[in-house]
């Protein structure tokens, strides 16, 4: 979204351009290295994603090779693009941007980096990142600076109100504050709901989205979504617990009726548009949620770490975006040089200037160094960070995103009454297991 | 007398009808439209907001502004898509209608066997689904190696229009009789000549409205654009709107702006020539 | 040197042919092989296991593939049948009207010049059930105090989808109708005023015989050109929620694409270019016999 950056980060970043291009040199690439070598790439377009790009011509000056961006659009289309390469054969470019949720799918697609780029090198980022990026033990992609991880983004005027915070203790008995687990969020949410004008939270109702938000609450309740094996585990108690919890706020009125159709744009836009109370949401949002041109809660957002579930544990459910390289690519080396240039200390820094969350560790200090004396942002960080700590990837199967679309009919069948929560994950277990094993894996 | 003004009261309750069935009409049909071009000026705190404002008190350029604006300003590159799409649905266009008119011809004034089987052969290469044929398509043309080219987009898009063309044209073409063509034969004409000068004319209304329904079906295409379109090169408008989306978010007041933009061309070219197409259908596609 | 002559007729239709071959026939083949096999995008090796009828087998043997098929049929019958009318209506109303008719067919028309995508992003605006336009349209008019979820309950949905689908496709049918009403001789509905015929007896025994072809035209550009609602169902609400919208088309492109079992796909793919098939011809067959009560000659 174009107006997800304030006025304010865009000169922010603008300037860490003009820096950057003056002051940094890219490291481990010598002058004309790569002399004459064309490098074919397709990445991630859009606003958020775009301003790194600006980079590039610094690291062809630097290596003599040169970069042609071949395709550059959203990761749900790059995706079908990707697969349809694979299909024809056209794998013969070299760099591609890849997301953790997505990565598993391509077992054939792209190399292995570790012997490409120094050990030293992978060890400067956060670790859980790079675990989550290795499958099989290959090191198929390098994280950027776009780490998401949801945390709770919250409307403050709602806990000034004294009159609120007496209703609320003599209904449900302990003092109304900024929720700490997911049990709260539901109290709170019904608390505050008041359908059609205000509700009290909301959640992403289709796709891979709500299976994401599902496993997380299945984790968080203490149970998983798959067993080692990959066999569906979700059909327990904590997965019960887990999708009772999205029930009870739709029966209660206290999400949109229209949440089960809802992605993330329609819910950060509700959540702006001020009639959301509490909204778990990615960090990406930020800068959209506290400017006044784009949101009407500007100025009145707060942000707290992601609640826990009965088990004690926060939801965490994480993912992150970051370069790989063909296996069919001529020029590996070359390719890596662009992954690891994209990707490193000034790159990283330029990209969470403006927001999105680093994946190296120096760079998470360095923003928040830079974040002080802005209380929200600072606020904002510390949240995310928290979350970030106990945040967990999607599970490693090549049939992770096949395997959502069997599960979120069903649980989109039992938040909507259609089926009782019983039926609806012994079902979606059901259809998961038939799938795990017409494929072989178990 | 009495039953005169009665009849009078029902004539002027009938026109009062008529008008405002037709302003109902209207608005239905136009105000979904009108929304998002009034969409493409507010700023999306307006767009989106509850309680609603009904009466925009922020019309700006800012979207606009955007669009056309520098790298990480959430700039698209409006010109390039427009210009694609341009030669993309052009060239197709004319290409089917040439193609139309050459097939068109041949059912109107040749009789041949299984005349009938071969027209509705040719037709039902429509009735094929996009979402079915992306994909073979897709690999047979990475084959070939006119992927993101405007060479691949104006093939599959002149294979997607031919059969309309084809159809209209032909029916057209029959109702020329063709004692006139054989008499411009006889004035020393070659079949070619007579062709030009006698039968084409008398069919041009019939060749315009076949070429609006092509233009627009090409102009608006997605499913097929989407997949054989990757970059900059070939990308057309319809892909483009898609910059507007990325993992998390969608812009919808920038979508709206290129919506605009992808708009104005199209309604611009169907009132120019709606007149044609009017007259076009009215003889072209049944009396044959 | 003596050349192969073909017939003038075969040299005309070559174009047509050739590229139609290219681009439609040699895909088609491609994937009907492919529906015999247990195709992955993302395993192209896997082109060549050839599997039979498997996923034919359990194409026919899936409740949700015959949901999605029987959601599609009502789609296609309820839709086409209320563009018709609405068509029949909107080119009745405006042919009637004596000044501004220009403008008006051009206003008509105005839907035809969106992109079904941009459709589809623009009516999941509008009946979005917090900040949609019809939900606070109905709201400040105090007609409801409930958000209507309209793109989430069972009928609502389907009805929203129509809606869309309809908004778009009426034009199509408006203007090939009014064509025909154009094309009406004045003489037959003179002679029927003066033998004393209601204005609806004139309507449905002169002018609706007239119109039939027209209609019918249309029935077969639209039914060649549905399956483009997919781009409109995928957005507004990709099947969902809860398979409550599922279509063929949303089906196929989830388990091809994102799947990427495009092999079983491929296999629903054939059934749903039958269906369309199916319809192509019944509306041709009936064109025909309009042209020919007409004496049109075929």
């Amino acid at each position: 979204m174009k107006t997800l950056l304030s006025g304010a980060s865009c000169a922010v970043l603008v300037a860490a351009l003009a820096s950057t291009a003056v002051l940094a040199s890219p490291d481990a690439a010598q002058a004309g290295e790569f002399d004459g070598v064309t490098i074919e790439a397709k990445l991630i377009g859009g606003q958020q994603y775009e301003a790194l790009y600006a980079r590039i011509p610094e690291w062809e000056e630097a290596t003599g090779a040169s970069v042609e961006v071949i395709s550059k659009k959203n990761h749900f289309e790059l995706d079908k693009e990707f697969k349809s390469d694979i299909a024809a054969g056209t794998t013969d470019w070299c760099v591609g941007s890849n997301h953790s949720s997505f990565a598993s799918q391509y077992p054939t697609l792209y190399t292995d980096l570790t012997g490409l780029i120094g050990q030293d090198v992978v060890d400067e980022f956060v670790q859980a990142n790079i675990k989550a990026a290795t499958f099989d033990g290959r090191l198929v992609m390098l994280p950027r600076a776009q780490f998401d991880v949801s945390a709770l983004y919250y409307q403050k005027d709602l806990y000034d109100d004294p009159e609120k915070a007496k209703a609320f203790e003599a209904e449900y008995g302990y003092a109304l504050a900024v929720p700490e687990t997911w049990e709260q969020v539901k109290d709170q949410s019904v608390f505050f709901a008041d359908p059609p004008n205000f509700y009290g939270t909301q959640y992403a109702g289709k796709d891979e989205a709500i299976v994401g938000r599902f496993y997380e609450m299945v984790v968080a309740e203490g149970g998983d979504l798959f067993n080692d094996d990959f066999s569906p585990a979700f059909n327990s108690d904590a997965g019960k617990r887990a999708l009772q919890w999205f029930v009870d706020l739709y029966q209660a009125d206290a999400v949109p009726a229209g949440t089960t159709n809802y992605l993330w744009d329609d819910l950060g836009n509700g959540f702006a548009s001020g009639t959301i109370a509490l909204n778990l949401d990615w960090p990406g949002w930020a800068g959209f949620f506290n400017d006044p041109s784009s949101s009407k809660v500007a100025g009145n957002v707060g942000v707290a770490p992601a609640p826990k579930g009965s088990a004690g544990v926060r939801t965490g459910w994480s993912g992150f975006h970051g370069f790989s390289v063909t296996e069919d690519c001529e020029h590996k080396e070359a390719a890596a040089s662009l992954v690891d240039f994209l990707t490193n200390e000034d790159s990283q820094k330029l990209e969470s200037s403006a927001g999105p969350l680093p994946s190296r560790t120096a760079v998470w200090d360095h923003v928040s160094e830079q974040a002080k004396g802005d209380a929200y942002r600072s606020e904002v960080l510390a949240a995310f960070k928290e979350t970030a700590a106990t945040a967990f990837a999607v599970p490693p199967t090549p049939y992770w995103i096949e395997a959502t679309n069997l599960i979120y009919p069903e649980l989109q069948a039992a938040i909507l009454g259609d089926k009782t929560v019983d039926e609806a994950l012994s079902d979606a277990s059901e259809a998961v297991d038939d799938l795990m094993q017409e494929e072989g894996v178990y | 007398m009495a039953n005169n003004t009665n009849h009078q009261a029902r004539r002027v309750a009938l026109k009062w009808m008529h008008s405002v069935g037709l302003f109902l009409a209207m608005m239905v049909l136009c105000v979904p439209g009108l929304w998002i071009v009034l969409n493409s000026f507010r700023p999306t705190v307006e767009i989106m907001a509850k309680p609603p404002v009904w009466i925009p008190n922020d019309l700006n350029l800012d979207h606009y502004r955007a669009m056309f604006g520098g790298i990480g300003e959430g700039s698209v590159p409006v010109l390039t898509y427009f210009t694609n799409s341009l030669i993309i649905s052009v060239t197709s266009t004319v290409i089917a209608i040439l193609i139309g008119m050459a097939g068109g011809y041949a059912f109107a004034r040749y009789k041949f066997k299984f005349k009938g089987g071969i027209f509705v052969g040719l037709m039902v290469t429509r009735a094929v689904p996009g979402v079915a044929l992306s994909l073979p398509l897709f690999i047979l043309f990475a084959r070939i190696g006119i992927i993101d080219t405007h060479i691949g987009m104006i093939l599959a898009y002149v294979a997607m229009n031919v059969p309309f063309t084809v159809w209209l044209i032909d029916g057209f073409f029959r109702q020329v009789p063709p004692e006139l063509a054989e008499a411009a034969e006889i004035d020393g004409c070659t079949r070619w000549q007579a062709f030009w000068r006698v039968e084409f004319p008398v069919a041009r209304s019939g060749v315009a409205s076949a070429g609006i329904f092509a233009f627009l079906t090409s102009w608006n295409e997605y499913a097929l654009a989407s997949q054989l379109t990757r970059s900059t090169t070939s990308k057309t408008m319809p892909v483009g709107l898609l910059d507007f989306t990325s993992e998390f978010t969608l812009n919808w007041g920038g979508m709206c702006a290129l919506a605009v933009l992808m708009i104005i061309p199209a309604l611009i070219l169907t009132f120019l020539v709606q007149k044609h197409l009017i007259a076009g259908l009215t003889f072209g596609g049944v009396k044959g | 040197m003596k050349r192969l002559k073909l017939p003038q007729w075969l040299v005309l239709l070559m174009p047509a042919i050739i590229i139609l071959s290219a681009v439609v026939l040699i895909p088609l083949l491609l994937s009907l092989y492919s529906s015999f096999t247990s195709y992955r995008l993302t395993r192209p090796d896997s082109l060549f296991n050839w599997v039979g009828l498997f996923n034919y087998e359990k194409a026919v043997t899936d409740v949700k593939f015959w949901a999605a098929f029987g959601r599609t049929v009502l789609l296609l019958a309820v839709a086409l049948n209320l563009e018709m009318l609405f068509g029949l209506g909107l080119a009745l109303m405006i042919s009637k009207v004596t000044r501004g008719q220009r403008a008006l067919r051009t206003m008509m028309m105005f839907p035809m010049m969106f992109s079904p995508i941009l459709v589809g992003f623009q009516f999941k605006f509008i009946f979005n059930d917090n900040v949609g336009l019809v939900n606070n349209a109905l709201q400040s008019l105090g007609i409801t105090d409930t958000a209507i979820p309209w793109l989430v309950d069972g009928n609502l949905a389907m009805f929203s989808i129509i809606f869309a689908e309809v908004w778009t496709s009426t034009s199509v049918f408006g203007i090939l109708i009014l064509a025909g009403l154009y094309a009406i001789p004045r003489d037959p509905l003179e002679a029927a005023k003066v033998d004393g015929c209601t204005p609806f007896q004139s309507f449905r025994f002169v002018t609706l015989p007239f119109l039939m072809p027209f209609i019918y035209i249309a029935m077969a550009i639209r039914s060649l050109d549905v399956a483009r609602a997919y781009d409109i169902v995928q957005i507004m609400t990709n099947g969902g929620p809860a398979r409550r919208t599922e279509l063929l088309w949303t089906l196929i492109g989830r388990t091809g694409y994102v799947d990427a079992r495009m092999g079983y796909a491929n296999a629903m793919g054939y059934v749903s270019i039958f269906l369309a098939i199916f319809f192509t011809i019944y509306f041709f067959k009936k064109l025909t016999a309009a042209r020919k009560e007409l004496g049109m000659g075929v």
